[in-house]
Formats: structure tokens, sequence, C-alpha cells
């Protein structure tokens, strides 16, 4: 069925629905950090915002997709590893808190370098294999983005099944232990940054090709927010994370659009909802651990 | 004479750095003292400082009159904030990430609000006109507003530094930081440390958004600006602790000024590179956000 949406529906909601899958790679990115190893993120939009830039730079060489791909997962991962230096030293709240000054300097930084400045800079559409025509249309824009996402989602569920996503579920559950057992923790955190900051990367450069343009509020912390609440509501599962980013990005534009441009209501509503309503996920093991060292 | 030697373009700029760090200071005050005591970061808390400045733009007229007025209702509008963020936190103590989305939600409902109401663009407000215009400072212009800004910011800090050092309140504060366990054990009423604790921090912010309407005006966005810059003053002062907020509170204000000036566009790099120093330094706090 989500093949066939391009011939279902019209062309306003294909192109939403290929910008939910971008937010479902995102939210999966956030996932990597707050469903496996308990420290929530609230930055990941900084890393889809330099994988977009990586992306559109290339767009002046190749329209190849799958190339500015790469290079966009390799540019989110680089600036995760750079940026993951300071976001490793913290846990839990603060680990929140640091992640969120990253991302909105991140933002700011981009305003003042990236091309374009705060105006942003638009993109020719990609061609999604070589020899292929450009994709102007969205129905076969949308079908590229669930080609690359469906890609990107069996490579994140690979790793979930890892020994190296067990000592991160390890580290949410109790650190000390961890590194009891002679594990460096805060250098499987930045691993695990890095590969969070590769797969925004990758959402960057499927937003780039989906709205052929990038800007720096691209970067904005609503993005970030829409992403780690996605992975809170998928609790701890990556699929889970991926119906809820395609769940708020339905309820902030096309509900929104319904309810005469209030998006960011509903959107405040639904995180409201979601904090009140009792549910069993892994902030209940976060507090347990503050607790517990009380 | 002397003083000219001091005053050139740089000097003034670090002026406004001054007022700008001290601005900063009066809103990170509150969100770090409601970190440390209550264990919430508020993503609310730059609505707070929005929600003054739009008072500032909506009540003051240019005379002392409107600014009084503006100022009570700061007072009002901030203790009532703080009161519903303290009330809304309250069922979810002990899941700080459930209170991180709560507040979420709460400022993203409040900034729809303010653009439904007040409009999308950015809107100035005018200080009193008996300080509506410059002064020279030893051949440049200077406005007044700033310097008295300045002076009624000092004012609070010193207000603000006594409270929680000197007095009785700030011990209890300062006991719940330290070990709300053990301050809940002696009898201290924690519960009722973190409500005001929210209270005050929403009146500080509020009232940071009168006072600094004319400095940074109210507009779309200037929430999560506030928000994130005072955030960064917490985490390089140490959260929890008030005077290493004042001392980070100065050093961003000059990074955002005068570092601007100086080397325009690396002021993200900089203020980056003072977290990373800050949470280097400090040895790995035991209790999550706690200062060492």
């Amino acid at each position: 069925m989500a093949v066939a949406l391009p011939w279902m529906v019209n062309a306003y909601l294909v192109s939403l629905a290929a910008t939910a899958l971008v937010m479902a790679v995102l939210a999966m990115s956030a996932q990597l950090l707050v469903g496996l190893a308990g420290q929530p993120p609230l930055g990941q939009a900084a890393y889809l915002v330099v994988g977009a830039y990586a992306a559109a730079t290339l767009a002046t060489l190749t329209s190849l997709g799958p190339v500015q791909l790469l290079a966009a997962t390799a540019a989110g991962a680089v600036a995760a590893a750079v940026t993951g230096l300071l976001a490793v030293r913290v846990r839990a709240t603060t680990f929140l808190m640091v992640t969120f000054g990253v991302g909105e300097l991140v933002h700011a930084a981009a305003g003042q370098w990236a091309p374009g400045g705060s105006e942003g800079t638009h993109i020719p559409p990609v061609v999604a294999l070589p020899g292929l025509a450009p994709l102007v249309r969205p129905g076969w824009v949308y079908l590229y983005v669930l080609a690359c996402t469906l890609i990107i989602a069996t490579a994140v569920i690979v790793l979930t099944r890892t020994r190296f996503a067990l000592l991160l579920r390890a580290i949410a559950a109790h650190e000390p232990r961890v590194q009891a057992a002679g594990h460096h923790t805060s250098r499987l955190l930045l691993a695990a940054y890095t590969l969070a900051g590769a797969i925004a990367g990758a959402a960057g450069a499927l937003l780039v090709a989906v709205t052929r343009y990038v800007s720096p509020a691209d970067a904005a912390m609503g993005i970030s927010a829409i992403a780690l609440a996605a992975a809170l509501i998928g609790s701890g599962s990556m699929i889970g994370a991926c119906a809820a980013a395609i769940l708020l990005v339905a309820a902030r534009d096309w509900a929104g659009g319904l309810l005469s441009g209030h998006g960011s209501t509903l959107l405040g509503l639904s995180f409201l909802a979601l904090a009140y309503l009792p549910r069993h996920r892994l902030a209940g093991l976060l507090t347990r651990r503050d607790r517990g060292r009380t | 004479m002397g003083l000219s030697g001091l005053v050139n373009p740089y000097t003034i700029t670090a002026l406004d750095g001054v007022a700008y760090g001290l601005l900063l200071f009066v809103i990170a005050a509150g969100l770090t003292l409601i970190f440390g005591v209550a264990g919430v970061f508020s993503m609310a808390h730059g609505t707070l400082y929005l929600a003054g400045a739009y008072i500032a733009w909506q009540l003051a007229d240019g005379g002392w009159v409107g600014l009084g007025l503006a100022l009570a209702a700061a007072v009002l509008i901030g203790a009532v904030g703080g009161a519903g963020l303290a009330a809304a936190v309250r069922p979810l103590t002990d899941r700080p990430l459930d209170q991180v989305l709560a507040t979420l939600g709460v400022a993203y409902i409040a900034a729809d609000g303010f653009s439904t109401v007040f409009g999308a663009e950015p809107r100035s407000v005018d200080p009193p006109r008996a300080l509506a215009g410059s002064v020279s400072l030893g051949g440049y212009q200077y406005p007044v507003y700033r310097l008295g800004f300045i002076a009624v910011a000092a004012l609070i800090v010193v207000l603000l530094i006594w409270l929680v050092e000197r007095s009785r309140v700030g011990a209890v504060v300062r006991a719940v930081v330290a070990d709300p366990g053990m301050a809940a054990a002696t009898g201290l009423r924690t519960r009722t440390t973190r409500a005001a604790v929210l209270v005050g921090g929403g009146v500080l912010a509020v009232t940071a958004g009168v006072l600094g309407a004319p400095v940074i005006g109210p507009a779309p966005g200037v929430d999560t600006t506030i928000l994130v810059y005072s955030l960064i003053v917490c985490v390089v002062g140490g959260l929890g602790s008030i005077r290493g907020a004042l001392l980070a509170a100065l050093g961003v204000g000059q990074i955002l000024t005068l570092g601007v000036a100086l080397v325009p566009g690396a002021a993200a790099f900089v203020l980056a590179a003072a977290m990373l120093v800050a949470l280097t330094v400090r040895h790995r706090p035991s209790l999550a956000g706690r200062p060492a």
C-alpha cells in the first residue's frame, strides 16, 4: 500500500508522505540513542542539516541521489563524532540539555557559514540511478525516498540485533555494571552517537531530495523535538518510532493545515499527552537509575 | 584624559556585553536553580521571557506608570506561570524526560498563542521617555536605558546572590540542591521549596522580559534563543550554582557581543568549546545533573 500511495492520493499528500518518511529516518536516529542507550537527544536535526548541506554542496558536482546520500551520511557521522565529545560526558536530562545546546549552536552556525546564509540554498532534482531522468514528480521522489528509507531501516534493524546494541541496552539499564565488566561506556556512547548522526545525515540527503531546498531553519528545535517524541512514543522499537514520526508529521502539517495553521498547538498537545499518559518506557529505567544512586 | 583612551568601539561593545550578560544571568539564575532544586529542565523558561517582553510591548507607554504596570503584571504572570509549571510537573516527579516533554508542550502551545495574538513580526519596545536618550561616553553615544538596565540588573544580581547565599530561604534552597533526601529527613519541606523555586524563577524570567524588551525585543523564536543561551550559561556555570551562572552569563554576554564584533561567526564554536571545557574540567557529576 505504501508503494501504491502515489497513485492513490494527490500530489500534496504524496510530498507530505515523503516528508514524513524523512522524519521517520530521523526518529530512528533518535531511537538509537534513547531507545537503546537510554540517553535522550534533542539535537538530531543538527546532523540532518549537516547531511542536507553536504548533499546540497555535492549537488553542484553530481545529481546522483545515492552518492549524495552516502556523502550526507558521512558528513552527519563526522559532525556527530566531533560534537559527541561534548554529549557523552553527561547522562540523562543533562545529555538532553547539552545535545539541545549543541543542536541550537549548529542551527546558529548554519545561518552564518552555510552556503546561502539564512536564506538557504536550492538544489536541482536528484537522479535515482545513472541514466534515469531527474526526479521531478512528487510520486517518483516519494518512491525514491521510500526505497532509501527501507534500506536504512533494514540496516538499523540489523544494527539493533548486534552485540553492540546489547551493550548499549546494558548502559541504559545499569552503566556502572557495564563499566565494571571492562567496557569503556563513554566510547560506546560516542560510537552510538556517531551512528545516530550518520542516520540523521542520511535523512538530510532525503530531505534535500524531497524539498530541493535546505535552510538553517531545518535545524530548528521543533524538528529535533518531533524526532525525540516519535522515538519515545515508539518506546524502544524502531518500527514504532517510524510510525510515530509519520503520525506527528501528519498532526503538524495535515491536521494543522485543516486547523488553519495551528499545527504547533497540536504538536504541543501531543507532547503533553505523551508526558501524562501512563505508559512503560525507557524513562522509567532512567529514573530508576537516578533513584538507585540517591 | 585617561578615560578617552579606554573608550573605543570595543569597550562600548563590551558594555553591551555586560548588559546582555546580566540579562542572561537574571533568566538563567531561575533555570539553574529550578534544575538544581526540582531537577526540572524547563523548556518553557524562554517562553516566560517572551511573555514578559510582550507584556512590555503591550503596557509600556513610554512613561513610568506604564513600566510600573508592566512590572506588576510581570510579577503576577511570572508567579502564575511558575505555579502553573510547578503544578504541571508535580505529577511527573522522578520522570525527568516527561517533565521536559510537558514543559516543551506548554512552550509550543504558548508560542502558537503568542504569534496568533501578537502577530508574527518582531515588535520593538521603546524604553521609558526619561531614559530614551543617549549619553556621551568619551565621544561615543550610548543609550541611557542600557546603562539604567545594567544598574537595575546589577541590583537584582546582588539581591539574588544575597538571597541564595546569605538568607535562611537560600540556605533551604541550597540544602535541597545539595542533598534532597537529607534535606527532607531534617524536616525541610522539599515539595514547597520546589514549587517556590519554580515560582521565583518564573517571576525572574518574566521580569527580565519586561526590563530586557528594549534590548531583546519580542518576536517569534526569541523564546528558543533565550532558552538556549541561558541553558549554555547553566551548563558552563555548573547546574545549580548561582555564582557559576553569574560568571558564565557575563562570559557568554561578551562572546555574543564583543566576540561577534571581533571574530564574526565564531560565537557558536566558542560557546560549544566553553561547554566542552566546563564539562571536561568539572569531573563527572556523581548524580545526573548535579554540580560536582
